[in-house]
């Protein structure tokens, strides 16, 4: 029993992490209606400035309450610079489109922290003093109180402030009904701009004091923000107390898991406990408090205007498709070897994005999930490759199981859509990595050997005996399946649009009671574009699982979904160049790998690029590089009918 | 048997009483006015009869209960509406918006055929364009057209789907007085080739000019039934109109 109470109090440090961030969510979705991913990333920011200012990694080392107090304006100026540059300009996006732009502030910021520290996690020195009180027959550190006091504090104060400051209410007419407040004078976008420096603030307060508890690295800090989404759910992104008690408890939760984990009758995996509890823990809760508090976010009468990127329908796809397949064929064989594996990865990658064009493009939601069904597809195959199930029925097989999976998360998820979906899928492929990828039974932390496809006998594989024109691995043959493969996804996703499945879908996306007014079964069409989607993708899990002759969670994570999606939405996420632009542009493709061979340039530097691509795209160019190119194509051909038959009368 | 029948049809949302136990009938062909001050019940009926709102009462449609149905489901068996907002889809083209509603295979049906040919392009849709005289704007992007157009191609796409009923939202709202009279006459030729229409409009001009019956809504409830000429003089129906607020006052006066 005492352990219990003393994992319990020791889970109130990252409780107290948690809660501030869920803090930092509500204040920002309040001030702006934009739920901001990027809330734990500026916590890591700060957490970094300051170990780097105690540390003097700049050279220089600063006193605690200098590099505090500069730790904290780095918070705020990042906050500050965020708002201008990203969400102020798409005030009238939809709210989706600002969700993406806070995943790309997000992967830009942590492609930041990685170019300037590294990798490796770093140990912050504590702000608060170190002691530990005796409690029960248990010892906890004192800073563990001291932070949820912190917490409850800065509550307080926040809910006092929000309700009897001139302030306060401004924000909460403005969250009520931004249009009412606009009318009625109030300054929305300097009310925006002040509780956007308060997110910033308390959740960069919290990355310096709570850091060292959890220690300081680029991954664990900005998926802090998952967490911080339950309890945020959990608050019906409204009520600060509810937000921040919801996140604390959240940290005691897992806390108690880990302790859990430590009895003899916890599930056990190889010996160890199961992984991923605390992972799926946060998903259950964000399922009850999507349940409880209906599938919707509180919507604030907003001034939104809802264009999506144009989806346009293509005339002809077989030229353009054979032109493409002769090029990527020709240089297949002709490039170098580490040239052709850059290919074959961008093919790969072109085929996830297409899955984001169905679900995203198509029908207008976001799901992260699709990534981890990439991943369930390839551990599968290499199950049942192991098993001697061969090459083409294990890949079938894999897919179609993998396909299940997505169906029935879609089907189960069907009245969740928008923002709140992709909240539900992105906290679902963190507890599919955490929970099944690490899973030895399934998985497993050294990855899964994948026995190369062979067809009567030949070596499809990449080390298969057929070699480019440099006589190295390679195979091209594998890279020509790879090929084959997303040339038929890409001219199945094209000609999608045009069918009747493809039109109900834009319908659905347009307006979806409208589309039940004209007789189309908006369930069964998004039903339909889960399994497209998820088909999709898990072919592509099985391809990669190919390529790499192994399949490891690393390729899987809930980030590195995060990350596709970015690039999708620079390529265009409505079109099948778009996706092919993106797979070019994915981690160690074609324009990476060119980049770092010819200019040296590192591959974290393209995921620089993509973050902050991801958020001029969306500001500047919703279509992304795919859809402005077709704009500038339509608007050329409309110049033409139009002065045609002008010249014509006068002649 | 009349074609359509609304029985009873009762609304509640929360507090409000939105419509009181509305009974209506509409012969095949008929044109029947729904009118009344803002606020009356008259969008909360549409949205009633076609399943966009839960109801109590019947709707019944050639003899089949739809009362239990989802939306989808009755604009399949006939069906159809229009919206006081327009809600075309935008990302479509506005031929692309009529076939949405000319054809509905189920899902799974659709998922198959799409690995097939391309669709043909159906003949209804370029005949209703046709009828309402939108064929200039078959290939525009459907974001890219005036508002009064939208409201046309609205009717348009609800005609695609070879109802028999559609219900109509305020076609004529932001519709000029030639416009409004040119879908009047369009309304007209829809109802005489054999389709039933239930028309709410605030344009007083418009609704006596042209439907066979109208009925009057206040608070939820039926105030006045009858033929044009009957309404236009019933008193329950001038005090109502009088009583409320000025756009209807306005309306009324027309
Ligand atoms: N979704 C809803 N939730 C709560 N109350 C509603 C809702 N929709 C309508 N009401 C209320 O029901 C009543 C009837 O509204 P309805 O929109 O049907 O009127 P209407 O006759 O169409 O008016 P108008 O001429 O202004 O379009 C009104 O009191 C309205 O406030
Ligand atoms: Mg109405």
């Amino acid at each position: 029993m005492p352990n219990l109470l003393l994992f319990a109090l020791l889970g109130l440090g990252q409780g107290a992490l948690i809660a501030a961030i869920a803090l930092g969510v509500v204040v920002s979705y309040r001030g702006s209606g934009v739920i901001n991913l990027a809330t734990g990333a500026v916590a890591m920011v700060s957490g970094y400035a300051f170990w780097a200012l105690t540390s003097g990694f700049f050279g220089v080392t600063c006193p605690v309450p200098v590099a505090f107090a500069a730790a904290l304006a780095v918070a705020l100026v990042v906050g500050l610079a965020v708002e201008a540059v990203v969400f102020a300009p798409l005030r009238h996006a939809s709210p989706l489109a600002r969700l993406a732009a806070s995943l790309g502030v997000l992967l830009t910021l942590q492609a930041g922290v990685l170019l300037i520290f590294g990798n490796q996690p770093q140990q912050e020195p504590s702000v608060l003093p170190a002691g530990a009180v005796p409690l029960l027959g248990v010892t906890i550190p004192v800073d563990r109180f001291l932070l949820a006091a912190i917490v409850g504090g800065i509550t307080v104060l926040l809910a006092a402030g929000y309700r009897w400051t001139r302030f306060g209410l401004a924000t909460r007419a403005a969250a009520e009904n931004e249009q009412a407040a606009l009318l009625a004078g109030l300054p929305t976008q300097g009310i925006a701009t002040v509780n956007a420096a308060v997110a910033a603030l308390v959740a960069g307060l919290l990355g310096i004091l709570a850091a060292p508890i959890i220690q300081v690295d680029s991954t664990t800090l900005p998926l802090q923000v998952i967490p911080a989404l339950a309890a945020a759910l959990l608050a019906g992104f409204s009520s600060l107390t509810i937000a921040a008690t919801a996140g604390v408890l959240i940290g005691v939760g897992q806390s108690l898991l880990y302790y859990l984990a430590t009895q003899s009758w916890f599930p056990t995996d190889n010996g160890n406990a199961l992984p991923g509890m605390s992972q799926v823990l946060v998903f259950g809760i964000i399922v009850v408090a999507l349940f409880l508090r209906g599938a919707g976010l509180p919507t604030r009468g907003e001034v939104a205007e809802r264009r999506l990127p144009a989806v346009p329908a293509s005339e002809r796809l077989a030229r353009p498709a054979l032109l493409a397949a002769a090029v990527a064929a020709t240089a297949l064989v002709v490039l170098p070897y580490d040239f052709r594996q850059a290919l074959t990865n961008s093919l790969i990658g072109a085929v996830i994005v297409l899955s984001y064009v169905v679900i995203t493009g198509y029908l207008g939601q976001i799901s992260v999930m699709q990534l981890a069904l990439s991943g369930t597809a390839g551990f599968l195959l290499a199950r049942l490759a192991g098993g001697h199930v061969p090459f083409p029925f294990s890949v079938l097989l894999a897919a179609t199981a993998a396909t299940a999976l997505g169906v029935a998360a879609g089907v189960s998820a069907l009245r969740v859509r928008g923002v709140s979906l992709a909240v539900l899928t992105l906290a679902a492929a963190l507890a599919i990595e955490q929970a099944l990828f690490l899973n030895t039974s399934f998985g497993g932390t050294s990855g899964l050997g994948v026995s190369s496809p062979r067809l009567f006998g030949l070596d499809l594989g990449p080390d298969g005996p057929f070699r480019g024109l440099d006589g190295k691995q390679p195979s091209p043959v594998f890279g020509l399946l790879v090929l084959g493969v997303a040339v038929a996804a890409g001219l199945y996703v094209a000609h999608l649009r045009r069918t009747v499945l493809g039109r109900q879908m834009l319908a659905v996306r347009a307006n979806e009671r409208a589309a039940a007014a004209a007789g189309v079964n908006v369930r069964g069409v998004k039903v339909a574009a889960f399994a497209i989607s998820s088909f999709i993708a898990s072919l592509a899990g099985t391809l990669y699982a190919y390529n790499y002759a192994s399949v490891s969670s690393v390729r899987f994570t809930a980030l590195a979904a995060l990350g596709l999606i970015g690039f999708a939405y620079v390529g265009g996420i409505t079109t099948v160049s778009g996706a092919v632009i993106a797979g070019l542009l994915s981690t160690e493709a074609l324009v990476p790998h060119a980049l770092e061979t010819w200019f040296g340039i590192k591959g974290t530097w393209a995921l620089l690029f993509g973050g902050v691509s991801l958020v001029f795209t969306l500001v500047g160019n919703p279509d992304g590089i795919a859809g402005a190119h077709h704009r500038r194509k339509e608007a050329a051909k409309y110049a033409v009918r139009t002065t045609v038959p002008a010249t014509g009368e006068t002649a | 048997m009349t074609m359509f029948r609304a029985d009873a049809v009762d609304v509640r949302y929360g507090g409000v009483h939105a419509l009181k136990g509305v009974s209506l009938d509409i012969a095949a062909g008929q044109l029947v006015g729904l009118i009344g001050p803002n606020g009356a019940g008259k969008t909360t009926f549409i949205d009633a009869v076609t399943g966009f709102t839960p109801a109590g009462g019947r709707v019944v449609l050639d003899g089949a209960d739809l009362s239990a149905q989802p939306a989808h489901r009755r604009a399949r068996r006939g069906l159809a509406r229009t919206w006081q907002s327009g809600e075309l889809f935008d990302d479509l083209t506005v031929a692309e918006n009529l076939a949405v509603s000319a054809q509905h295979p189920s899902w799974l049906a659709a998922l198959g055929q799409t690995a097939g040919r391309r669709p043909r392009p159906d003949d209804v849709v370029a005949e209703c364009l046709d009828r309402l005289d939108l064929g200039g704007l078959a290939d525009s992007p459907a974001h890219a057209i005036s508002q009064g157009q939208r409201k046309l191609v609205g009717v348009a796409r609800a005609l695609a789907a070879r109802p028999r009923l559609i219900c109509l939202d305020e076609p004529a709202a932001g519709l000029d007085t030639t416009e409004s009279a040119k879908l009047g006459r369009h309304l007209r030729a829809v109802a005489d080739r054999g389709t039933a229409l239930l028309l709410v409009d605030h344009d007083m001009g418009l609704v006596l000019g042209i439907c066979d019956h109208v009925v009057v809504l206040e608070f939820g409830a039926v105030i006045a039934a009858g033929p044009p000429a009957h309404v236009r003089q019933d008193p329950a129906v001038l005090s109502a109109y009088l009583g409320a607020d000025d756009q209807s006052r306005r309306a009324a006066g027309r």
